[in-house]
């Protein structure tokens, strides 16, 4: 099939955009964001009763949404690449009972159960890496089938009761509070933000997984090694996955099967407006975590003003078209009529690809 | 019968289309094959209510993907038919349990409402350029939102008497087709006659197999775009209405709850269909939804627990892809 | 329902005496001074069985300054209703009702609403003990295992395979409906045996595949007991799918509008239930007495018209099983 990107003018790359993987300076589309997230805040707080209960509970809304942001880290590494994982939620689901039931089962301490279904997490990611290289299936039927097989490894493993009522230092990750304020997931979002933020932004990795994105042949001449570095961003997806599964079990004290079917739609959502093309090759940590902020914010500040959840659900949705409806209108990567129709497809790994990048 | 075309011009025509043939072939046999090899523990399984059973069952699966179908042969992908088919059949049967909604107009509010849904769907796409993938996801939700609007969480138990014999109904008795078989048929005839045999059959395939090339050539891209998302949609709400006379019950979570979308997708590949554009089959798609179906009721009939149905249909996307892109491989080399 | 009438006026005459010396809470005397913010938030918004419970609170919450909100998840989820809890305590509710998709997941929520004060009052399907100031249980337990079994056994073969249909595996109010109508099948009808239990998670699409499994993979099937609303209707409708009607029953749980095609149809000749109507009154009266503090984990207390009922260990039960059949289903409208 043929690559049905448009060919770019040469200093168009990802430097150039200013949205470069780059935690600082902000490009224009990460600073417009972070004015909407002002605006928010100011906006909930001043019109919806019960929103800001003091600082420590303002901060305890995040409990609610920074594992969202977790996977949000991993899906974007992996839609950079132009790629993407359907898988996730299966996953956070799959490695949190994983570890629940090792504790439950053979009295493992949480914690190491805890490592134990991160590495499970990562597994399962790699495998979605090896069926898209090896395989050659693309990245969205082979995560969506994965997503299914995971799902259903997870309700057989999880049985009729699973596992519930975790050690109190563990639900602390979810629910507890240095000093009563500042919520442990707090300081664990930031770190992981921080350094994905080096990894895209400023490491010879984050370069190649770009590179492969805004162009996977020019990266393959240049001697990327696609399918090792595709293998590595589903492994981190699965990684990040699985933590998001992990903090959601302790923040329910309880593991069931489908407690991360709610992830994907928002995560991805959080990941694109957060100015990473679904394309890939373009984006910043950066903005996907002010977009983590927005999302999250705006969910709790509906659903606390007494919103159905599936209320948030549409506007979330709407979101999701406004964002890269804008981005579009606003130049973006293209804006004739020829790259319009050319933006068609979808890309995804070069079928036909030389016997040297296997 | 030979099902839709592909564009594959001179020599590879015809490995094209016996690839595709092959594979109709292979899903008739492994349906078959499966069919015996339960019947011989099972006897009730090549029973006549069985069978009628596992058809009528594939039925709604088999209306969602030749939406699909038609929406992967432009390469694109349409995640929204779960919550059109849910909203259709949310809306119709809230209207026939409460007001009871007469059946024809039932049927015409269906077609209005996968119409209307299937086009924005299709304006996303082709006129704000944004990626399938992403509308679809962002309509997804838009949808499922509306189901809950519109019914405040309420369930549709029962359906009036015309809507149960649509559903469950036959033709007559000295002929016992099932109605809904008979509602696939027509529709499966008019989009096999459509994409095999129109000019916008055609333009469908040339768009999916390489769209800038369609555009020098003079086809109109836009428009057979929308027109693929308007079907798309249109086949969801027939979907739906059948749905809620066949199983006469309707759910805020209808469609989206079983994720239909992801099925609609499993049987369009499993049927040969190619993910990456012009090169499909609505046959195909037609007998995967068959072949899933007996293949689930078997899963049924030999106790193998439930939970680990959707394993099974995961493992059945991949091989028949995988496969698929093998024999690709095989056959440009 | 003059019959129903005349009973508790029998029964309230009867009591009158034991009145003067107990601690009691009277009509006449509950405090509505203060407006009070009362949510109901059941498993899923959707099912009829709960919309009968809203209806009837809806009511009751005019009589008493009750300011009134039914809310919850779409689908049997615990987690749907702990975001609704977060939104509750954060809203400054006064009282929570609930009836409880998983008796330990919802309780980390409730305790700390009722930290803030917050009055804790659980129905139909209870939570942990800790975790509620009182609960309304629908019928006794027994009672309602007897008639459960009682609704098939009177039309099937006593050495039948019969099978369950419930709704999910963690939920409080079918497990112990299975615990009692298990215990009382053993004992009574020692040579039935309960080959599979199902579940078809509140929704009716899935109890209807659930019943389809059982009956495909278990042909020798007699009978479906379902603990659950939609898992009557789905059991229903299966068995007249597979044109099973007439040799398959069905008995269960479910309010009479679902079910009314299939009782007519011969395949469901007992269903047990008891009024959901009055229950969703009763919900309110409960709650509001709560929050004016005016009952006691031991006590009895008189609610409007519905009548008076004794609160033991923080257990209050609401009334005998109501069995519709062919005969009476049309006299019922919910």
């Amino acid at each position: 099939m043929d690559d049905t990107r448009p060919p770019a003018p040469v200093t168009q790359g990802p430097a150039a955009t200013g949205a470069s993987g780059s935690r600082l300076p902000l490009g224009g589309w990460e600073r417009a964001l972070l004015a909407v997230l002002a605006l928010l805040l100011a906006g909930l707080i001043g019109v919806v009763p019960g929103f800001y209960p003091g600082f420590g509970g303002f901060l305890a809304l995040s409990e609610n949404f920074l594992p969202f942001g977790l996977v949000a880290l991993g899906l974007s590494t992996v839609i950079l690449t132009g790629g993407i994982d359907l898988s996730v939620g299966a996953v956070a689901g799959l490695s949190a009972i994983v570890a629940a039931e090792l504790w439950s089962g053979l009295h493992l301490s949480i914690w190491l159960a805890s490592l134990i279904g991160l590495a499970a997490g990562g597994m399962f990611g790699w495998i979605n890496g090896l069926i898209i290289t090896r395989l050659n299936v693309e990245p969205l039927i082979a995560t969506l089938a994965t997503s299914f097989i995971y799902a259903s490894a997870g309700t057989a493993i999880a049985g009729a009761s699973p596992p519930s009522g975790f050690p109190d230092s563990f639900n602390a990750l979810g629910t507890g509070a240095i000093g009563g304020v500042l919520p442990y997931q707090v300081p664990l979002f930031a770190v992981l933000a921080i350094l994905f933020g080096l990894l895209i932004g400023r490491s010879k990795f984050g370069r190649r997984i770009v590179m492969i994105g805004y162009n996977v042949d020019a990266a393959r001449y240049a001697g990327v090694r696609v399918p090792r570095m595709l293998c590595a961003a589903y492994t981190i997806s699965g990684v990040m996955a699985a933590a998001a599964g992990i903090v959601l079990a302790a923040y329910y004290s309880a593991v069931r099967p489908d407690m991360g079917d709610v992830l994907l739609l928002t995560t991805i959502t959080m990941v694109v407006l957060g100015g990473v093309s679904i394309f890939g090759g373009e984006g910043s940590i950066a903005g996907v975590v002010i977009a983590v902020l927005v999302l999250g914010f705006l969910r709790q500040g509906m659903l606390i003003w007494g919103f159905s959840d599936m209320v948030t659900t549409m506007l979330t949705g709407a979101i999701l078209l406004g964002a890269i409806a804008i981005k579009n209108m606003l130049g973006g990567r293209g804006a004739g009529l020829a790259l319009l129709l050319a933006r068609l497809g979808r890309k995804r790994v070069r079928q036909e690809a030389p016997a040297r990048a296997r | 019968m030979s099902a839709a075309g592909t564009l594959a011009a001179g020599r590879a025509r015809k490995p094209g289309r016996a690839r595709r043939e092959r594979r109709e072939l292979t899903l008739i046999a492994a349906t078959i094959a499966t069919i015996l090899l339960v019947s011989v523990s099972r006897h009730g399984f090549m029973g006549e209510q069985n069978l009628r059973f596992m058809i009528l069952d594939s039925v709604v699966l088999s209306l969602l993907g030749l939406g699909q179908t038609l929406v992967i042969a432009t390469k694109g992908i349409d995640l929204s038919v779960a919550p059109m088919l849910g909203l259709t059949a949310l809306g119709t049967g809230l209207l026939a349990q409460g007001s009871g909604l007469p059946l024809w107009e039932a049927a015409a509010m269906s077609v209005v409402i996968g119409l209307v849904l299937g086009t924005i769907n299709g304006l996303l796409v082709a006129k704000l350029a944004i990626p399938p993938i992403i509308t679809t996801l962002g309509t997804y939700s838009l949808y499922s939102g509306l189901m809950f609007v519109i019914s405040n969480g309420t369930q549709v138990d029962a359906v009036p008497h015309a809507y149960a014999v649509l559903g469950n109904g036959v033709l007559a008795r000295f002929l016992p087709v099932p109605i809904p078989v008979l509602v696939l048929a027509a529709v499966l005839a008019l989009t096999w006659f459509m994409l095999g045999h129109t000019r916008f059959g055609r333009a469908v395939l040339a768009v999916g197999n390489n769209s800038t090339a369609a555009y020098n050539a003079g086809i109109a891209v836009t428009a057979t775009q929308i027109a693929v998302y308007a079907l798309s949609g249109l086949l969801a709400a027939i979907a739906g209405l059948m749905f809620l006379c066949y199983t006469g019950s309707a759910t805020v979570t209808t469609g989206t709850g079983d994720h239909m979308e992801l099925q609609s997708i499993a049987v369009a590949l499993i049927g040969g269909t190619a993910i990456a554009g012009g090169r499909a089959s609505m046959l195909g798609t037609v007998l995967g939804s068959l072949f899933l179906s007996v293949v689930l009721t078997a899963l049924v009939f030999v106790h193998v627990p439930p939970i680990w149905y959707s394993a099974g249909e995961g493992l059945m996307i991949l091989v028949t892809v995988a496969a698929g892109r093998r024999a690709q491989a095989a056959a440009r080399s | 329902m003059t019959r129903n009438a005349s009973r508790r006026i029998a029964l309230l005459a009867a009591c009158l005496p034991l009145f003067a010396g107990l601690s009691s809470a009277h009509a006449a005397d509950i405090n509505t001074s203060k407006r009070i913010k009362v949510a109901m938030v059941p498993k899923l918004v959707g099912i009829s069985v709960f919309k009968a419970n809203e209806k009837g609170a809806e009511e009751a919450a005019k009589t008493l300054n009750i300011d009134f909100l039914y809310t919850g998840p779409v689908t049997a989820s615990a987690q749907g209703q702990v975001d609704v809890f977060n939104s509750l305590i954060a809203r400054r509710f006064d009282v929570i009702t609930t009836t409880s998709n998983n008796p330990t997941q919802l309780a980390p929520a409730l305790k700390r609403a009722m930290r803030q004060g917050i009055k804790v009052v659980a129905y139909d399907s209870d939570v942990a003990a800790d975790a509620r100031d009182f609960f309304i249980q629908n019928t006794d337990y027994g009672l309602m295992g007897r008639d459960l079994v009682e609704g098939i056994a009177k039309y099937i073969p006593h050495d039948s395979e019969v099978a369950i249909l419930s709704s999910t595996p963690d939920a409080t109010i079918q497990i112990e409906w299975i615990r009692a109508l298990t215990a009382y099948m053993h004992k009574t009808y020692p040579q039935m045996k309960i080959v599979t239990t199902q579940y078809g998670q509140s929704s009716p699409s899935q109890s209807l595949t659930a019943g389809l499994n059982i009956l495909q993979a278990n042909p020798k099937v007699r009978g479906i007991i379902a603990v659950d609303g939609a898992a009557v209707v789905g059991a229903g409708a299966a068995v007249q799918k597979l044109g099973l009607t007439g040799k398959v029953f069905v008995s269960g749980t479910s309010d009479p509008d679902a079910i009314r095609q299939y009782v007519k149809a011969g395949i469901i000749r007992e269903a047990s239930l008891w009024d959901e109507v009055k229950e969703g009154e009763l919900v309110m009266y409960v709650a509001r007495l709560a929050a004016n503090n005016a009952i006691t984990a031991n006590c009895t207390f008189t609610a409007g018209d519905l009548g008076t009922f004794t609160v033991k260990n923080k257990v209050i039960v609401f009334s005998e099983p109501l069995v519709f059949t062919k005969d009476n289903i049309d006299n019922y409208h919910f």
